[in-house]
């Protein structure tokens, strides 16, 4: 019989002697472990970038339902069905006031929203405006490249909004009451439809000024390119009443 | 118990941060006078710390006056933190601190007030960088620190995003002024180094009424600004080398000459401080104007580095290893000596040959003088307009030459026979290169070879670069011209044409001539000087 086998012994080697692989040179920097501290910010910006990315993807389903072509023609009733999209998507969203300038910049940004249709987004704007919380609203929008169409559509009464910047075309057409301030110029169309409330344009304003509204003030601080066919309502250029007035031509240059 | 001085202060705390901010290599800082953000020396509590070429000084004065409200060690830790962040996270270079006031210039349209909301949100960046990673004093330094207008709208924010109490308005049961400016202000997501750009223009539109509105203050009392205690940020903090590459990393993110150009004059007193613009020139030293434009070109070109086949020269020495310099950032990495040092890159431990030229016997590699020719009539870009890419090309041919310690000459042409032509004299004055080949006729195109004739004559080992649209009227002439020359000759054209095919077409057989079409800046690198389809075998069988 043969004797057992003896067991294989580990070699005598000392803990520190055996080898680990290359020492790591940055070692001694373990003892400077620091716990990652959290500060209110993180959770600042994690809910603002949240919220952003609610409202940017409520603006991709108004685009997809309402074009789907990437083309959107101005009419009376594509207005109304866009903004009662616009509404329903907005009224699932809880935003403020900043939310509403900064989707503005994003929409400038094609990395974060690849269209930037200018009817749409105005409409949508216009419904997060009429939706936020906050009776004032300030956006300011003067760095931004584009100027975008239709802000201020039926904002209600007891709602002030002010655009630093300048606006598009159909500013504040079908305004329900409320206050709209344009710190710097809007183009044509501008107060189309309103009903009441007031449009201060601080710089100029271009033609149709006051198209078919019905009531409310539109005051201008530079000079009016052209007034439309106004219905019923008052419009001063530089403090002086320009209608109800003198005979003033629609649609001209004056 | 006696009280100790700042300075042993400092050398007590010092290891300290540096330990806790990952050692940065940073000199050890000092205790002394600090100038105001007019150069005037500050006199009591305003400034308290400030950072010149790397060096931070801690006002005494300073010291002095918050020691009833705050510890001195502990002001001295939160001075230091502050200091050393902005080294270790931002602005972390110069090319990141420029990027960030021409993004706020954008918003404020007026240098000053685009500088001071710079330095504001480099400070917010770097305080809140400290507070999240280290253990630091900054939010007790806030705490005490005497607060004017801006002051306090930032040390609100400072409460809102970091979650402690600094004694702010806002938190002292008054309703902060600028309530709404802070709510922006929090938005932002100060620690994304990638969204700098856009977070500082969200921050200067916020702030721009309160700076305005303090700018109006100032002068309606005749007074002056609201200093930061934390001192200004500026060109002044950084060494020559971190401007240098700053400028050339700008000159290359933007490649726009107008955008350089605002920069560079917005900075133009602070650059000649620090050595831009010397006599008749845009190299080191003091003195007289700075050409933003050649600047551009320079810093453009330094980024391209083309690659130059030598030829064997008689009695011309090549470079060998002299002695050791200590890296830096930007040092050629080929250059590092791995041997001394211990195999790592790292500012200060890292070391770089020095090469020096001996005297060789017989043919040794070597380089030869060049002459550039470049065309600036009517159908090439403005250089001084716009990025012109006969101009860059050039420069960067010019760039080549110089490194490898050759004479260039420049002779730039339009209508040369009339008189449209300005021609340098072989020199190694990159300045007095780069101002002839950004001169600008815009006329008509046509060579003068009695101007070429003389500054090729009798130098046997010269290359000829000449970068041109091929659009010149004596075009024949030129291509007999090359005909009759043996000379390495490169020739780059911009853009393709007739002209052009025709050039390429009569010269395709000539060994000695290289042709390269530039269509984009990216072409650019694709151009090697002086390479000869037969050099290999005709250049070592003479040997």
């Amino acid at each position: 019989m043969k004797p057992p086998r003896p067991q294989k012994t580990p070699p005598m080697v000392p803990p520190e002697r055996f080898p680990l692989g290359p020492r790591n040179p940055f070692k001694e920097f373990e003892i400077l472990r620091v716990s990652r501290k959290e500060i209110p910010l993180d959770r600042i910006v994690q809910s603002t970038e949240e919220t952003m990315e609610h409202i940017r993807r409520g603006y991709e389903k108004l685009l997809e339902e309402e074009a789907k072509e990437l083309v959107w023609m101005v009419q009376y009733n594509t207005i109304i069905k866009a903004y009662e999209v616009a509404e329903r998507y907005v009224k699932e969203i809880d935003f403020t006031a900043e939310d509403i300038e900064d989707f503005c910049f994003a929409l400038e940004n094609t990395q974060k929203i690849p269209y930037l249709i200018p009817g749409p987004a105005g409409l949508y704007i216009s419904a997060l405006c009429n939706c936020v919380q906050e009776e004032e609203i300030v956006l300011k929008l003067s760095e931004l490249k584009t100027e975008i169409n239709l802000l201020g559509f039926r904002l209600a009464k007891g709602r002030r909004l002010v655009i630093q910047g300048d606006a598009g075309d159909f500013t504040g057409i079908g305004l329900e009451g409320g206050d709209l301030v344009v710190e710097g110029n809007a183009k044509n169309w501008t107060g189309a439809g309103m009903r009441n409330g007031k449009i201060l344009i601080k710089k100029n304003i271009g033609l149709h000024t006051g198209e078919w509204m019905m009531g409310g003030e539109i005051y201008v601080g530079g000079r009016v390119r052209g007034l439309g066919n106004i219905v019923d309502g008052k419009v001063y250029e530089r403090d002086k009443l320009v209608y109800p007035g003198k005979v003033r031509y629609p649609n001209q240059y004056y | 118990m006696e009280e100790r001085s700042p300075k042993t202060i400092v050398e007590e705390i010092w290891p300290r941060v540096k330990k806790k901010h990952f050692y940065p290599e940073i000199p050890v800082p000092k205790i002394g006078n600090v100038t105001d953000a007019d150069g005037q020396e500050e006199k009591g509590e305003g400034v308290g710390l400030e950072i010149k070429q790397k060096q931070m000084t801690i006002n005494p004065d300073f010291l002095a006056e918050m020691k009833d409200r705050l510890a001195v060690e502990d002001t001295i830790e939160a001075l230091l933190d502050h200091g050393v962040t902005h080294y270790t996270f931002c602005p972390w270079d110069f090319h990141t601190y420029m990027t960030l006031y021409s993004e706020a210039k954008k918003v404020m349209d007026d240098k000053d007030l685009a500088k001071q909301v710079t330095t504001y949100f480099i400070d917010v960046v770097s305080d809140t960088h400290c507070v999240k990673e280290k253990a630091t004093k900054i939010p007790e330094l806030h705490r005490h620190l005497k607060r004017g207008q801006i002051g306090e709208t930032l040390a609100s924010l400072y409460e809102k995003i970091w979650g402690i109490d600094l004694g702010s308005s806002s938190t002292a049961g008054r309703k902060g002024r600028h309530g709404d400016v802070v709510r922006r202000l929090a938005r932002i997501p100060y620690l994304d180094r990638t969204r700098w750009p856009d977070s500082i223009r969200k921050f200067a539109r916020s702030v721009k009424p309160l700076f305005i509105e303090e700018e109006e203050n100032e002068k309606s009392a005749g007074g002056k600004s609201e200093s930061n205690p934390l001192g200004d940020h500026d060109v002044e903090n950084y060494s020559y080398d971190e401007i240098d590459q700053g400028l050339r990393d700008y000159a290359k993110e933007s490649m726009a000459l107008p955008e350089f150009r605002e920069m560079v004059e917005d900075f133009s007193d602070e650059l000649k401080e620090a050595g831009y613009g010397m006599e008749g020139g845009m190299g080191r030293g003091r003195g007289t104007p700075l050409d933003a434009d050649i600047l551009f070109y320079m810093k453009l070109a330094e980024n391209y580095s083309l690659p130059l086949k030598k030829v064997p020269i008689e009695k011309k020495g090549s470079l060998h290893p002299h002695s050791h310099s200590p890296w830096e950032v930007g040092s050629p990495i080929q250059d590092v000596d791995i041997w001394t040092s211990f195999g790592r890159i790292m500012p200060g431990i890292t070391q770089i040959w020095k090469k020096k030229e001996g005297k060789g016997r017989g043919k040794i590699e070597g380089t030869p003088e060049c002459l550039i020719a470049v065309d600036s009539s009517g159908s090439m870009v403005n250089p001084r307009k716009n990025l012109s890419y006969a101009v860059l090309g050039a420069a960067c041919a010019a760039d080549a030459y110089l490194r490898n310690d050759s004479k260039v000459a420049v002779y730039n042409f339009s209508d040369a026979p009339m008189g449209g032509k300005d021609v340098l004299e072989y020199t190694h004055r990159r300045e007095d290169i780069y101002r002839v080949l950004c001169k600008y006729f815009g006329g008509g195109t046509a060579l003068d070879l009695d101007d070429l004739t003389p500054l090729i004559q009798g130098r046997k080992n010269l290359d000829l670069f000449i970068i041109t649209d091929m659009k010149i009227t004596n075009l024949e002439a030129l291509i007999g011209f090359f005909g009759q020359i043996r000379n390495r000759i490169t020739a780059v054209h911009i853009g393709e044409n007739p002209y052009a095919s025709r050039f390429e077409r009569a010269v395709e057989k000539r060994g000695n001539i290289n042709i390269y079409t530039v269509k984009r800046k990216e072409d650019i690198p694709h151009i090697v000087l002086g390479r000869i389809k037969e050099y290999f075998n005709e250049g070592f069988r003479s040997r």
